[in-house]
């Protein structure tokens, strides 16, 4: 077919030659000769395989000559040719003819001519699609990566369609350059950091680009699309990535966006990690994670808002990878977390918006890790709770951290109570391991009223197993506790046990709480909502005669108390309800009647000391001077015997429903540490409570007597010695108690034995801090401001001392 | 028969800005571009020369100057054979930078590559800031060639290719060094095919 010159010479050419000069036509318009091509494919189908390399080598020469000469069309026919050749031999004959193919596709890739490239491209992409048997040991791809890449970013200058066009063929080529050396051992290695570094952005500058090539939202399914191409070939790389490669995929990934600035506003980067998450092999998800950790790491000392946004990342990653999210290192992945928040908080105070960046940052760490948390099985979630508690700056440092360790303790809290809210309470005692317990209950007595509603909504989470925190919410006397439609189901022994070993130090906790001037009507509706859940989750036989007990110890403590009248008010309208509740929980009638009768008897004089007065919020005076002026309370706090709940009156009702009464009469008065009736003089608020015997006239009723008589030498003894003696310490007391000790042990039951040696275990920190706390309260009490007092609140600085030295 | 001997891998590198597309577009297609946009990511540019007989293909890659670009154009350098370092004579801020660069090639780049301390823009002399002479005391102090060139009059930008095109050619031939035994190139090596030219297309 070739000019009459050729034919001549045509005929002293080799075979495939001559086949392979006739498929191009003499008019390039007319395209490939199909007849002729059907000619060529057979006889490279039907000859031996190197025929296949020979012709390819021929239209290499060929095409190369085409080029250079810009006799397009036939560059075109040619490629034509080549995909065909391709597709119909044979796989294993391949292996020459492919180093051919791959030089000619190289050549086009080298002109500038846009068409050529794609056209180049696409067949490259045919090519990819074929799965080759033969092992090729020395083909390199790293010119098509580069090429290719470049092409993702190209085209600018070619008006958008074009540009489109060309930034397809780059992402198309990428995806054959991927799959073509994935799967094959051989290959080059694609997850190679020089390979990834190009790659990888290209995917994501196309990815982000949908903005900017907007115009076409309307089809955003668009095939042709390179934003919707480069997200498919993105998932695609993704979920081919296995455990040693995925690192090369991420790190460039966060590079990136660091790069492009494209961590503010989130959207591209939640969107580029969404994508991740999903088509990352789940096993792997957690190297993801660990991943951004690290990468919060690097920008620890950057702008919030990056640092938010990384976390915001983070989230939706830990949202999708759920279960599989921590990985092996959990305390690591939250030790990390919880130092940001550390960081966060000892950063701020620039400027306002600086300030309100590092708070949503710090937001953003809570709910980071409550996620986290939630992810965890059960039994580490309480690890981490214990983990999180540990973080707390402890009590001694809070003069000098100040307001500073406030916002992180409050920022703690907030994440203990988001890891709580996921965690399913099934058994008490494994809810509340001592370690935990001890430095949760001593944080309910902290100083920030706010704080200390947080610890409650804390118990309240682990506590409930039902859900019945909301329907204790509200501090109210129900005739029928049937309205609050509590669901109550039998306390397991392993609970009651629980409480008998710990029981004692929830109760002492809410009488301490209770006494905390600062308490609001919030902090008091908490602390209700804790006892009555403890009532409904734990009333077994004899763990509901404590909670009678604590009841009339809340009212000893309203008595005889220097808070403000308001308090004073609330506390008994608090054991009211209270005692309404239980006593129907218990389903003992004559007790529930008598409860009644007291109140029923208020209702008429003495509404302040109800409920529905007491936690009337509109009712609440703003200031002192108000509350003087008030008409709503009484002018004398005077509260007649007949309004109180009497202890003998209860005892014997309850008795007659024949429960076991005995432990009704003796108040909780030590501190839970001690545990234990016989060591009195141990006990801080031991020492509180006989001073209001001592002092006070008119004090608690007789209760607390009863126990006083046992140990009252003991008591003034001590407290002459302290006195005198002041920080020194003494033989003989020691020696005493020594002797005390040994009594204990030999009469005491096991339970409280147990209790109290692992009580002891605690670290001597926990004691200090306790005093002091102890002593903060004593201040608060030590100051009324109407000057009501007639209980001093002196002696107990001096009686601390020998506390500590008995640890 | 249109093969090469010798492939290299030239990247031009430097702020954006100094006239790295212009350089390249003076040297491949021979005119100046006006009003030419920043380059997104990475350009690629392909130019046979012969040198002393031999004909040598130079591939052009010539990256964007931009930050945000940085990642992707580091790996570019990597398998460069010659570094082209760009930097405008009329911009204090681009010599500035200068350093910042020589540590990026130090850090990406392969310990062989040839460097090419570029100044452009000398046609506009009346808006110069650095003198040749503080441009040369840099390359020197960090063993790099140095050359001043424009790509808008085309002085020394035909010299600046070929000079490298010579030294690493040069180099080959010093140390026997086939482009795909140097491990950075091209699909199934370069070997020239020993097959008869075509000689018969007209």
């Amino acid at each position: 077919m070739s000019g009459g010159c050729c034919g001549c010479v045509a005929a002293l050419k080799p075979r495939y030659k001559r086949l392979v000069d006739n498929i191009f036509p003499a008019n390039p318009q007319d395209g490939l000769v199909k007849n002729n091509m059907e000619k060529l494919t057979f006889y490279a189908l039907s000859s031996r395989p190197e025929k296949l390399d020979r012709i390819g080598q021929y239209l290499e020469q060929k095409l190369t000559a085409d080029i250079n000469r810009h006799r397009f069309e036939f560059v075109f026919i040619a490629m034509e040719a080549l995909d065909q050749l391709l597709v119909s031999c044979h796989a294993h004959s391949l292996n020459l003819f492919v180093e051919s193919y791959l030089k000619m596709v190289q050549k086009l890739l080298e002109c500038q001519e846009p068409d050529l490239q794609i056209t180049a491209t696409n067949s490259f992409v045919k090519f990819s699609n074929i799965e080759e048997d033969a092992p090729s040991y020395h083909r390199r791809y790293d010119f098509f990566v580069s090429k290719f890449s470049s092409m993702c970013h190209s085209g600018e200058q070619f008006g958008k369609e074009m540009k489109q066009k060309i930034r397809g063929a780059g992402l198309r080529g990428i995806q054959g350059v991927v799959r073509k050396t994935i799967s094959d051992e051989l290959q080059v290695n694609i997850w190679e950091q020089v390979h990834m570094d190009k790659i990888v952005p290209s995917l994501l500058f196309n990815m982000q680009d949908t903005k900017s090539t907007g115009a076409d939202i309307e089809s955003p399914k668009d095939e042709d699309d390179p934003a919707h191409l480069a997200e498919v070939v993105f998932r695609d790389l993704v979920c081919r990535a296995s455990y040693g490669n995925i690192r090369c995929v991420l790190v460039p990934i966060l590079v990136h966006l660091d790069n492009h600035r494209a961590w503010v506003p989130t959207d591209f980067a939640v969107r580029v990690f969404k994508i991740v998450m999903y088509s990352v092999q789940s096993q792997y998800g957690y190297l993801v994670i660990q991943l951004l950790l690290s990468h919060l790491d690097k920008h620890v000392k950057d702008d919030p808002q990056i640092k938010t946004s990384i976390l915001t990342v983070l989230f939706e990653a830990v949202l999708i990878s759920a279960g599989g999210s921590i990985g092996p290192s959990v305390l690591e992945v939250f030790n990390n977390l919880l130092r940001h928040l550390r960081i966060s908080v000892d950063n701020k105070g620039k400027n306002q918006a600086q300030y309100s960046a590092e708070v949503k940052f710090q937001d953003a760490i809570v709910n980071t890790i409550g996620e986290f948390a939630n992810n965890l099985p059960d039994y580490q979630k309480i690890e981490i709770m214990m983990f999180v508690m540990g973080k707390f700056p402890q009590f001694a440092d809070e003069e000098i951290g100040g307001h500073m360790d406030q916002q992180l303790q409050i920022n703690l809290l907030k994440t203990l109570l988001k890891a709580t809210t996921k965690y399913k309470t099934v058994i008490m005692s494994n809810a509340f391991p001592p370690e935990f317990l001890h430095p949760l209950l001593r944080m309910s007595l902290m100083e920030d009223a706010g704080m200390r509603i947080t610890v409650q909504d804390i118990l309240h989470t682990l506590i409930d197993r039902h859900g019945n925190t909301k329907k204790l919410k509200r501090i109210e006397l129900c005739g029928n506790i049937a309205v609050l439609e509590l669901s109550v189901e039998k306390c397991s022994r392993q609970d009651i046990l629980f409480m008998k070993k710990s029981g004692m130090q929830f109760y002492w906790h809410i009488l301490e709480n209770l006494q905390l001037e600062s308490n609001r009507v919030d902090n008091l509706e908490a602390l209700y909502c804790t006892m009555g859940l403890l009532a409904v989750e734990m009333g077994g036989d004899d763990i509901i005669v404590d909670l009678f007990r604590l009841a009339l110890d809340i009212q000893g403590l309203a008595t005889g108390t220097t808070l403000p009248l308001t308090h004073r008010c609330a506390l008994h309208a608090m054991v009211a309800a209270y005692l309404n509740l239980i006593s129907q929980l218990v389903t003992c009638q004559q007790a529930f009647e008598y409860v009644q009768s007291v109140i029923e008897l208020r209702k008429f004089r003495a509404q302040h000391l109800l409920p529905d007065f007491a936690y009337n919020r509109t009712n609440r005076p703003q200031s002192l001077s108000e509350l003087e002026k008030s008409e709503l309370y009484p002018k004398t706090d005077q509260v007649k015997e007949e309004w109180l709940f009497e202890q003998s009156l209860l005892t014997t009702h309850l008795a007659s429903t024949g429960l076991d009464v005995s432990r009704l009469g003796t108040p909780f008065t030590q501190k839970p540490y001690s545990g234990d009736n016989m060591d009195p003089t141990m006990s801080a608020s031991d020492i509180g409570s006989i001073n209001i015997e001592m002092e006070s006239v008119d004090g608690s009723p007789s209760m607390a007597r009863r126990r006083y008589s046992g140990v009252e030498e003991i008591t003034v003894e001590s407290l002459k010695k302290m006195l005198s003696e002041e920080n020194t310490e003494d033989k003989e007391e020691s020696e005493r108690r020594r002797r005390e000790v040994v009594n204990t042990f030999r009469t005491a039951p096991f339970e409280e034995i147990v209790a109290k040696s692992e009580a002891k275990s605690n670290h001597f920190h926990n004691k200090l801090n306790e005093i002091l706390d102890f002593v903060s309260n004593t201040c608060v009490k030590e100051t009324p401001v109407d000057g009501m007092s007639s209980e001093p609140g002196d002696t107990p600085f001096g009686m601390q001392f020998p506390d500590l030295f008995v640890y | 028969m249109e093969d090469y001997k010798y492939l290299f891998k030239v990247v031009l590198i430097g702020n954006a800005g100094v006239g790295k597309t212009c350089l390249v577009s003076r040297y491949t297609k021979g005119f100046f571009p006006p009003g030419q946009m920043a380059t997104i990511g990475v350009d690629f540019m392909i130019k046979t020369v012969e040198i002393d007989g031999d004909k040598v293909k130079l591939q052009i890659w010539d990256t964007a100057g931009q930050e945000r670009f940085r990642s992707i154009t580091q790996s570019y350098y990597r398998s460069a054979n010659a570094l082209i370092l760009v930097y405008d004579v009329c911009s204090q801020q681009s010599y500035e930078s200068l350093p910042h660069w020589v540590h990026e090639i130090e850090l990406y780049a392969g310990t062989k590559v040839l460097a090419f301390l570029v100044g452009n823009k000398i046609d506009q002399t009346d808006k110069r800031e650095i003198p040749t002479h503080i441009g040369k005391e840099f390359a020197e102090r960090y063993e790099m060639r140095f050359l001043e060139t424009s790509a808008k009059e085309a002085d020394n930008v035909e010299k600046l290719f070929t000079s490298i095109a010579y030294q690493l050619t040069a180099q080959a031939r010093d140390l026997e060094l086939r482009p795909e035994q140097q491990g950075t190139v091209i699909t199934g090596g370069s070997t020239p095919i020993a097959s008869a030219p075509s000689c018969c297309k007209l």
